[in-house]
């Protein structure tokens, strides 16, 4: 390994430029950073919210006196939604998320058409070749016509009709849990947009904006590092 | 029950076929939960599936979806609301009653504000009746207290009217049982879901929901008590006003105003959301403008700015409509001292939804667009020429529309087209290309916007004919949309503006020449005329023999076009015809009056449009330009040609007509003896006629292009060294051509001046 000196050199060089800072300082400066309580019991309620923990999110404005920005009976409707299409009732779905607004669907082509293929899949997997048959002909076809991307995806759907084993099909992978799950987590932001609502919960992208900043800071000093980001317990650097 | 065994309800998995689902809508004899429940498969039929949609239009779905609605409407109603006007005036009563306390009261218990209607129908007779807000928010005050005495029914009836609204299971019998109404209230949401439903996305559907009746039962159905029936109303208003085929809201109307601001004041999204599209689809003059900025609604508008998404999304464009070339009302709102509300609205251009950012980068082209004086600063225009570049990129509608949004930006802006341009904006508009190939909107807009790079810049030109530009083209003159092959050729004529490249016949290439004939003749007239465009450029090709063109058969198609009954499309013609003519060779010009004929030409110059007779003797100057020989076209057959512009000339016809008139005569007067023979027969018919000649009335135009080519005609007409030049002269002199050369020298035109100290210079030579 000829390069590996060089490597451990430049490492060494950007070390010993760097600013060290040491845990007392580290935790003092922390310390001077004031976040107020209701901030971060918002951040929790939106995490709750977002993800749909509909129960977790009452106990939780009981105890803390957050209030929720959306109608935590909302929540339980979507939820009911993405059930729904995580069992494979994708029609039961679709008249769920009718009721709750008949403009998601109509104004969302993309979704719609996911939520068919799904119940194109579902079919499939149950065994129901003729109606599936059908169902493609009638109700994904005139999609596919308008749609070049669709048509791809259509096709590579009915492929798994023609193996006996579907599972171990080229596209074996659409009759995967993960398949449901990529569709209703697809419902589930489009009702959250339709909700005016962020379809992210805040957290994740907090603690991707530390790793960032870590990563950055990493380049310039030497401190007290979060590694194991469950426990958010300081390391001491490595001087 | 004669419907249950005809008519079995829905399993979940098989569906009705739309005419069995329709014998269940129109059967009278159908119980009204069947109803219910056939309305509710139709919605979930239709939705999201616009073929489905076609079906049931065909079967004539929406009538019958009206006729139900209209059923609960008058089992409801009794008093006689018609016209639009009573309609409104009813609502605005009811609004502030409805809308303001009854919310108030659903927020204390929940969701009491559906079912209040449950224990006061009596209310509804007593608030229908009254105009007067205050008693109908009185009568509900009482209410409150009733609902407080009944709050713990209230709380039981709940769960199961609750399950009317979501599962509309068996229970629905049940509950219709003890509360008849509230089945109609959920026929009326489902009704409301199914039109709007028809409405959105589907031209047909909008027209079926329009002529069947469906918008004014709808506004009838407006001022409901049960607040989840106004929203679901209010929802399919908003979509049908999202159509072209609304009708036109009456701003200038009191009673109107008043409503909308009631639409807007609410934080029902629904209802803000069909103020909002009220105003988008309505707002078109001036006055509308004036009256939506003097009203409180545009303030109004700014506040929800801040508001949902949708309340966002839906204000941004309304606010364009307000705003869109009116200087004075845009500089109410963003002018000096409402710098926030102009960075609030640059801030949404980096919001995280597309959709957002798209109608914020609409609104604040809008606002330059209305007034240059904002949107100065360097960095926004290059902010928005990037968002916007991004958003061609998005897999939706949005990404459709974006490249129209960049065109509207960057169209006659050289400076934006050059930063756009800096900021490789024809290599990404290029890239597109292969992308998006199958997605006919966004390919015309990328079209539209490649086109408005390239109408000024000669740097966008070159760099889109180095990506082969021209090969997108040739295969998108082809696309079976009008749109795509209209787009296409402005796009083209706009890159052919290339004097360079038109220098070294880059253009002249036989596929694109046979591949943009067709589309002279286009079934679309748009295409026709942008197709023309472009022909007209390419044909100035300044290679005398013009060989490619004239193999491919244009010249014949464009003689055909130029007899054409409609004016644009003669005009065209013939402007085309005389780009061809262009420095063209002898034979070439045979060739091309050959196909034309003299006696056409001559109608042309004396058509009904001046904008064709100009053009029509514009090609004749082209055609005696160059060679003497060809000069002899306007003396044959009894000088056809040159008595044609004799008439325009003695016509008082309009200055851009007598201009090129005066400039065939120069080019003749260029020529032989006989030629300037003709012309001076031309301008002094009788010898001795002492009266002021044509000549001099042109001269003391006030058009300076006139008084130049006259003085260019003047300078041919006395040419030293020429036999007749002598008599010539005498017979100016006579007319008293000297003391108005001598006027011009001091010309305010430098064209003009230097013509005429020539032109005076050689009268006064012969004259010594």
């Amino acid at each position: 390994m000829p390069f590996s000196f060089l490597e451990v050199a430049q490492v060494y060089a950007m070390a010993s430029s760097k600013k060290v800072i040491t845990r007392d300082e580290w935790e003092k400066r922390l310390d001077d950073v004031k976040i107020r309580k209701e901030d971060m019991d918002k951040l929790v309620m939106n995490f709750l919210v977002t993800e749909g923990y509909v129960e977790a999110a009452e106990k939780f404005r009981s105890e803390t006196g957050t209030e929720p920005d959306i109608d935590l009976a909302t929540i339980t409707d979507r939820m009911a939604v993405k059930k729904a299409v995580q069992s494979g009732n994708v029609e039961d779905a679709i008249e769920k998320v009718n009721d709750l607004n008949p403009e998601i669907l109509d104004t969302n082509p993309q979704l719609f058409f996911h939520l068919q293929q799904q119940r194109l899949i579902e079919l499939i997997r149950n065994g129901k070749v003729e109606e599936a048959l059908e169902f493609a002909q009638e109700e994904l076809a005139p999609r596919g016509e308008e749609n070049k991307h669709f048509l791809e995806e259509l096709e590579k759907t009915v492929v798994l009709l023609a193996f006996e084993d579907a599972t171990n099909c080229p596209v074996g992978e659409l009759l995967d849990m993960s398949q449901r799950l990529k569709t209703a987590s697809e419902v589930n932001a489009a009702i959250l947009t339709s909700q005016s609502h962020e379809k992210d919960p805040k957290l994740p992208s907090l603690l991707k904006m530390l790793i960032w900043a870590q990563n950055k800071l990493d380049e310039k000093a030497a401190y007290p590092r979060i590694n194991n980001l469950s426990t958010a317990a300081l390391e001491d650097p490595l001087v | 029950m004669p419907t249950s065994a005809t008519s079995s309800p829905p399993s979940n998995t098989t569906r009705s076929p739309p005419h069995q689902l329709l014998r269940r809508l129109t059967t009278t004899a159908a119980c009204s939960e069947s109803k219910l429940k056939a309305l509710r498969e139709l919605k979930n039929q239709i939705i999201g599936n616009p073929t489905r949609k076609l079906a049931y239009l065909r079967l004539n779905a929406v009538s019958a979806v009206v006729s139900i609605l209209q059923l609960c409407f008058h089992n409801n109603n009794d008093d006689d609301v018609s016209g639009h006007l009573r309609g409104f005036n009813y609502v605005s009563g009811h609004v502030r009653g409805v809308f303001g306390d009854v919310n108030v009261v659903g927020r204390g218990f929940g969701d009491v504000s559906g079912h209040v209607r449950g224990f006061v129908d009596d209310v509804n007779v007593v608030g229908r009746g009254l105009d007067d807000v205050n008693n109908v928010g009185g009568v509900f005050d009482d209410v409150r207290g009733h609902v407080r005495g009944f709050v713990d029914d209230v709380n039981d009836v709940l769960d199961d009217v609750k399950d009317v609204g979501r599962g509309f299971g068996d229970d629905v019998k049940d509950v219709g049982g003890g509360f008849g109404d509230d089945v109609k209230d959920v026929i009326v949401i489902q009704g409301a879901a199914v039109i709007g439903s028809f409405a959105c996305g589907l031209d047909e559907g909008a027209k079926a929901v329009m002529e069947a009746g469906a918008f004014d039962l709808l506004l009838k159905l407006m001022p409901h008590p049960n607040f989840k029936v106004v929203d679901a109303v209010a929802r399919a208003l908003k979509l049908i006003y999202q159509s072209k085929f609304a009708p036109k809201f009456d701003f200038l109307q009191e009673k109107n105003m008043e409503y909308l601001i009631l639409l807007l004041n609410n934080e029902n999204e629904n209802l803000t959301g069909l103020g909002a599209s009220i105003i988008t689809h309505s707002c078109q003059t001036n006055a509308e403008q004036k009256v939506l900025s003097d009203t409180g609604a545009t303030e109004r508008l700014l506040v929800l700015l801040r508001g949902s998404l949708a309340q966002r999304d839906a204000s941004l464009e309304s606010l364009a409509s307000i705003f869109k070339d009116n200087r004075e009302v845009t500089s109410k709102f963003v002018g000096p001292g409402n710098g926030r509300m102009l960075r609030d609205i640059v801030d949404l251009t980096k919001d995280k939804c597309p959709r957002t950012r798209l109608l914020a980068c609409i609104l604040l082209i809008v606002i330059r667009n209305a007034d240059p004086l904002y949107l100065q600063e360097i960095q926004v225009k290059i902010k928005l020429i990037e968002v916007l570049f991004e958003l061609v990129h998005d897999s939706g509608q949005v990404g459709d529309e974006a490249p129209f949004a960049l065109s509207k930006l960057i169209s006659d802006n050289e400076e934006v087209q050059k930063l756009a341009f800096d900021a490789n904006g024809v290599d990404r508009l290029c890239d597109c290309f292969n992308k998006y190939l199958s997605l006919p909107r966004r390919l015309e807009g990328i079209f539209l916007a490649l086109a408005d790079l390239c109408s000024k810049l000669e740097c966008c030109r070159s760099r889109f004919l180095a990506l082969k530009g021209l090969d997108f083209v040739v295969e998108a003159l082809g696309h079976d949309r009008a749109e795509v092959r209209a787009a296409t050729c402005i796009c083209l004529r706009n890159v052919t503006r290339s004097i360079k490249n038109l220098s070294a016949h880059e253009f002249m290439n036989e596929t694109l020449i046979h591949l943009l004939l067709p589309l002279l003749c286009d079934k679309s007239y748009s295409v026709q005329v942008a197709a023309f465009g472009a022909i007209n450029n390419i044909v100035v090709d300044c290679m005398p023999h013009k060989t490619v063109a004239l193999r491919s058969g244009v010249v014949k198609i464009l003689a055909g076009l130029s007899k054409s009954m409609d004016s644009t499309i003669r005009l065209n013609s013939v402007r085309a015809l005389k780009n061809l003519m262009f420095l063209a060779s002898c034979n070439c010009k045979q060739e091309i009056l050959l196909e034309l004929t003299l006696s056409t030409l001559t109608s042309l110059i004396c058509d009904s449009e001046a904008s064709v007779q100009e053009q029509a003797l514009s090609l004749v100057r082209n055609l005696v330009d160059g060679s003497v020989d060809s000069i002899d076209y306007v003396l044959a057959e009894d000088c056809l040609l040159l008595n044609a512009v004799k008439r325009q000339l003695e016509n008082r016809s309009k200055d851009e007509v007598l201009v090129q008139a005066v400039y065939v005569l120069g080019n003749v007067a260029s020529g032989n003896e006989l030629h300037k023979e003709a012309v001076m027969q031309l301008i002094f018919p009788q010898k001795d006629d002492k009266n002021e000649s044509v000549i001099c009335n042109l001269l003391k135009s006030n058009d300076s292009r006139l008084r130049t080519a006259v003085g260019w005609l003047l300078i041919n007409l006395t040419l030293p060294d020429n036999p007749g030049t002598c008599d010539r002269v005498t017979t100016l002199r006579d007319v008293g051509i000297v003391s108005l050369l001598k006027n011009m020298m001091n010309d305010r035109c430098m064209d003009a001046k230097l013509r005429a100290k020539t032109a005076h210079y050689q009268v006064i030579e012969h004259g010594d």
